[in-house]
Order: C-alpha cells, then structure tokens, then sequence
C-alpha cells in the first residue's frame, strides 16, 4: 500500500543497503581478490595467481596449528563463560540485599575497554611484581610463568577473556530466567522435584532459546577475537595462542604477504559460516510450529 | 486417600494478614470448595495446603500426619493450575510421568497408570503431542491427568477453570465432578465463581478478607447464609437488601422502609433497625403483595430479570412474559420462609 512514508523507507533501506555494500561487502570482495593474487606488499603490483595462496597455506602446518589453536581457545572460553554466566545469573536472580547494586556490579568487566583488561591482567600476573605472582610465590606455589610457557599462556588467555565477556552470558541469561512462569516450578515442586531437577527439567529447558542465541554470538565473536589475545600474547609464545585472526594479520602486516594473509582470512569466514550454518541447523531459532 | 486439617491456620505480611486463623476440615474424599472474591485468602490457603507458600501461625495436617513445615514433594498432594503449568518442552506422555519418575516408580508401572489416566480423560490420542499442539480444553486434561496419575493423598485445584471459555468451563466443571466420584479422595477446589461452587462442592466454604464466613452444604449456604456478605455473595442474580426496621402495623408484624413494607412471619420478632434480604427468585407475582413500577427488563429468554421501583429499588426474577412491559405496576410478594433479616454489622438474624 502506497504510503507518504515510502520515500523514508526506501531512502533509509537503499542507503543503508549501500553503506553496508561499500564497508562491509567492499573489504570482503577485497580480501578475497587479493587472496587470489601474489603481491609480496601492498605497493606491489598484485599479480594473478588463482588458487596458489591457498594451495600454500592448506599444507603450512602453521595454518593448522593456529586452527587448533582458535578451536581451543573458542571452546574453553565458550564453554566456561557459558557455565559460568548460568551460574552468575542464578545467584543474581535470587533476592538478597542490595540486589541491584550486585548486578550493576556484575556487569562491569563487560563496560571495560579490551586494553585496560588487558594492560590489568598483564600487570597482575608480571613476572616480578605481579600482584597475583607474588602471591602465589608467597603462598609456596613457586612463580608462575603466565605468558611465557604454552599452556600457561593459552590458559591465561582464555581466562582473561572468560572474565571480561562472562557478564555478556549472565545479563542474558538473567533476563531468560525472568521470563519463566513461577507456576512451572510450582508444578514441579510438587510433582517431587528438589533443586537439582526443578534446574534441569524446569530452568535449562526453558533457557534453551536464550542459550542457543548466546552460544552462537560468542562463538562467532570468539572464533574472530582478535584485540585480547592481541595485546596479552601476540599470539606467542612460539605460537602458542596464535589462531587464524592473528595467523592472518601477521602474514599480511608482519610479513607482507599479502595474498597469503587473505587466503588464511578467507578459509577462516569459510569454516566460520559452515559452523554456524551446521549450529543454526541443528538449534533452529524459530521453534518449529 | 486422607483427610485434610486445618488449625489456626494464618499467613500475613507484618501486620497485614492475608489468610487469619483459618480452622476448616475436609473429610475423606470429601469435595471441599473454597470460595470469595478476589484478594479474600483462598488461593493463598489452598497453597499453604501444597506447601508452596509457608503458613505464619496454625497447623496443618493430611491425613493426621502434621505438614505444616515439609516441603509440597513430601507431602503427597497432587495440584492443578489455573494456568495448567504443563513442561512446555515434554510431551503429554512425559509430563503425566514426570511426576511418578521423580518419586522413583517403576517404569511399567509408571506405564500402566499413566495409560489409565489418559483412558479416564480420554486423551490417549495426545500423548505424543507438546502442550503447545493442544488447545486450552485439552491442556486441561493434561493438567488433571497429571494430578491423576500420582494418586496422591488429596487433589488440589487452584482456579483450574477460568482461562476456558463459558462452554468448556461447563464440560470441564462436570468432567472434574465425574473424576471426584471415580477416584473418590478428598478435593480442594478454589474459585471465585459461586455457580462452579454450588454445583462441585459437598461443601462450601467463604472467605472474605482472610476470614472464613460459613462452611456447609451448598443449599444449606444458600438457604441460611451467614451473614449479609455470603447472602450477596452466593445467588444469581444477587440477593435484594432494603435497609429498614421492624414494625408492628395493624397488628402484624412487618418490614418497612418509607413506604415500602412487607409481612413477617410472627416468628421473626426482633427490634431497631435492620437489613432486609429478598432473593430475586422469590418474589412472586400476587395481587395482594406490594404495588411496584418496572423500571427496566432484562429479557434472557425462559426468564427475565425486573428492576423495580417500589419506593425501593429491587430486582425480581420472573419467569418469561412477553405481555410485561417497562412503566407497568404489578404486585409483588414473598413468603415469609424465604425473607433474611440481618442486624447492624450484617449478621444473620437467626428466627
């Protein structure tokens, strides 16, 4: 139906649809010719190599390393900001004193800047002075190489993250348990269910749609974090928390190899969407009618 | 099968009490209806009974074993919900069973009842569905069949009827009569529609303002009410009261108020003022009674409804007559029998 309100609407989706082609689908297309062609910087003249780069990158056991990497560092730090945003949220869901102020607290990692949780981490956990170093030291447990030994240094990177985004899971899963009907644990409790079966037949089964949302947006996020495992590790030590994102950048600004870097980038998104597309098949957002 | 006890059973809020030292016993599979307005502590008492809200004073006991203090899972009832609660994301099968798996039955057995429940409600053909497929009818069922199959000491209905729709109200309402006689354990049923209390309860009990007014039989109720409040509360259309005194005229002993009197039975000697109560349906037509010009008609069919104006204003129930029309004066009476007096503070005035 014609309306004197189509001329915003057409004005407003054309140009966004433009905005979202020239920034968004721009760099795309970009990295994806680049990735076909050889250019050993970004003065050189890019010269068309097809499928080389790929061809390149697949048998770099390097590639498959920092593959490894990222589905670990995804995983754990999904897993435990899952499990730990649950329980977070079900503590703060109850009524206690000052409620309020213990949720505004709660969310407050989430409002820092990546840098500043980052520089904090790094200085708690600094060889000499750390704060949490030497306590350890003092307690007996020796001093902890945080960033200097592998796992270690994966570890420290999953937990800064798990820290910083954990508020993320427990907002919405907060909101989630707002939602159910008191009458639903009612029910229960007097169809014979104590706490550990009014969570798992009453609370888990009603978060489920929540809880699928929250997976795949961390996992997404996740899967291309960049800036934490950045500014803690860049990626070492010896590659330890090197995964695509960072393989990528490095290839391409550390290295120059230009081509290369969007090729690892490229295979990346590819992987990424054949996850997610895998994950929405398997958890439809939409409840089936 | 147990009966059910109450004590000085009382919930309240600091100062505010919700529910004040309610004594109420429900025989063996005794059908027990509480019922009052909105905000007037049934709802409240019936969930002291299951144990989902704690009570603050008084005792309460199933079956002679005290409860008062154990959780809803330890004290062997079964409730249906005015929103049915069904576990949306558990089939029908499931949530029927749900129930007796947490309590550990073994599976045939949790096979074998929940078969029979769906056979009673007639719903064996739902069992694979989620309660999202059924409609409001049907969930119903579910939600009743749930109760059913755990055969607990007393069922627990809390407004189980008022999300249907008027027809399915009226099927469920026999359906629930039918499942009492089968089973035969004891009921509480919590509503605020006196019709579903009348016709479901062995007894009745009214509440107003946390305060039980009258516990009998649904006739007896609604022969000899209490007080004023259960006299308005139970009835359709609701019961006449004219404010007036006692007065011997003519050497008979009436009701009046200004120029509006009506005859007593001799028996129904008391002094000063008081309130008078005349059921619509038992004001008759009577070329001796009082002259009363209608006001208005309600015209429902086999009956119709009358406003009059008798100097007071009341309103008669009468049966069909299309020859009645609004401005006309009739005569109306009443046999004394069914004439309620009640004092000040609206107690039933006892003959």
């Amino acid at each position: 139906m014609p309306s004197r309100y189509d001329w915003v609407i057409w004005t407003v989706f054309w140009s966004g649809l433009a905005l979202t082609a020239l920034f968004v689908g721009g760099p795309v297309l970009d990295a994806l010719w680049l990735s076909l062609h050889q250019a050993s910087s970004f003065i050189a003249e890019p010269r068309f190599v097809g499928l080389a780069n790929y061809g390149r990158v697949v048998v770099d056991p390097e590639f498959w390393r920092a593959m490894g990497n990222g589905l670990f560092y995804a995983l754990t730090s999904i897993g435990l900001q899952v499990v730990l945003g649950i329980a977070f949220a079900l503590v703060l869901n109850q009524t206690f004193p000052a409620q309020r102020l213990v949720r505004g607290l709660a969310t407050l990692p989430y409002l820092l800047p990546t840098v500043v949780v980052a520089l904090t981490f790094q200085w708690l956990s600094d060889g000499s002075v750390g704060l949490v170093t030497v306590l350890m030291r003092d307690l007996g447990f020796g001093t902890i190489p945080w960033f200097e030994q592998p796992w270690t240094a994966r570890m420290s990177v999953v937990l800064a993250s798990v820290w910083l985004w954990t508020p993320f899971v427990t907002i919405c899963v907060l909101a989630g348990l707002q939602t159910i009907p008191p009458a639903l644990y009612e029910a229960a409790r007097v169809d014979g269910a104590g706490p550990v079966a009014l969570f798992w037949h009453v609370t888990l089964p009603q978060l489920k749609p929540v809880l699928t949302v929250v997976v795949l947006l961390r996992g997404i996020w996740m899967f291309n974090k960049f800036d934490i495992i950045w500014l803690l590790t860049k990626g070492g030590p010896l590659g330890a928390t090197e995964h695509l994102p960072i393989m990528a950048y490095k290839r391409a600004f550390s290295l120059f190899d230009v081509g290369g870097g969007a090729a690892v980038a490229t295979l990346s998104f590819l992987m990424l969407s054949i996850v997610v597309t895998i994950y929405l098949r398997l958890f439809p957002l939409e409840e089936k009618r | 099968m147990a009966s059910v006890t109450l004590q000085g059973v009382s919930k309240s809020f600091g100062s505010m009490a919700v529910v004040d030292a309610v004594d109420l016993s429900i025989d063996e599979g005794e059908f027990m209806v509480l019922v009052g307005p909105s905000g007037c502590g049934k709802s409240t008492t019936l969930r002291m009974i299951a144990g989902l809200e704690e009570s603050t004073g008084g005792t309460i006991r199933i079956g002679g074993r005290d409860v008062t203090r154990l959780e809803p899972r330890e004290r062997n009832i079964a409730m249906v919900f005015q929103n049915y609660a069904l576990y949306p994301h558990k089939s029908v099968r499931e949530n029927l069973a749900f129930g007796l798996k947490m309590r550990g039955t073994g599976k045939a057995e949790i096979e074998q009842r929940v078969t029979r429940a769906a056979q009673m409600l007639k719903i064996e053909n739902l069992l694979a569905r989620k309660p999202r497929q059924l409609s409001g009818g049907q969930m119903q069922r579910v939600a009743l069949g749930r109760a059913l199959v755990r055969e607990p000491d007393v069922f627990l209905f809390d407004e189980p009827l008022s999300n249907l729709d008027a027809k399915m109200r009226v099927h469920m309402r026999d359906e629930i009569a039918r499942l009492h006689r089968a089973v035969g354990t004891a009921m509480i049923y919590v509503t605020h529609d006196q019709v579903e209390a009348m016709t479901l309860g062995d007894r009745i009990c009214v509440m107003r303002d946390g305060v039980v007014q009258q516990v009998g039989r649904p006739l007896e109720v609604y022969d000899r009410p209490a007080n004023r409040f259960v006299a308005g509360f139970i009835g359709s259309p609701e019961m006449n009261f004219v404010e007036g005194a006692i007065e011997q005229r003519d050497g008979r002993l009436v009701f009046a108020a200004g120029e509006f009197t009506i005859p007593l039975a001799p028996a129904m000697a008391g002094t000063g003022k008081v309130t008078l109560g005349i059921r619509p349906e038992h004001l008759e037509r009577d070329p001796s009674g009082f002259a009363a010009r209608v006001v208005h008609i309600e015209r429902m069919g086999d009956e119709s409804v009358l406003t009059l104006d008798a100097g007071v204003a009341l309103r008669v129930l009468i049966d069909r007559d299309d020859d009645v029309a609004e401005g006309d004066t009739l005569r109306f009476a009443a046999p004394p029998h069914r004439l309620h007096l009640f004092d000040k503070e609206g107690k039933t005035l006892r003959i």
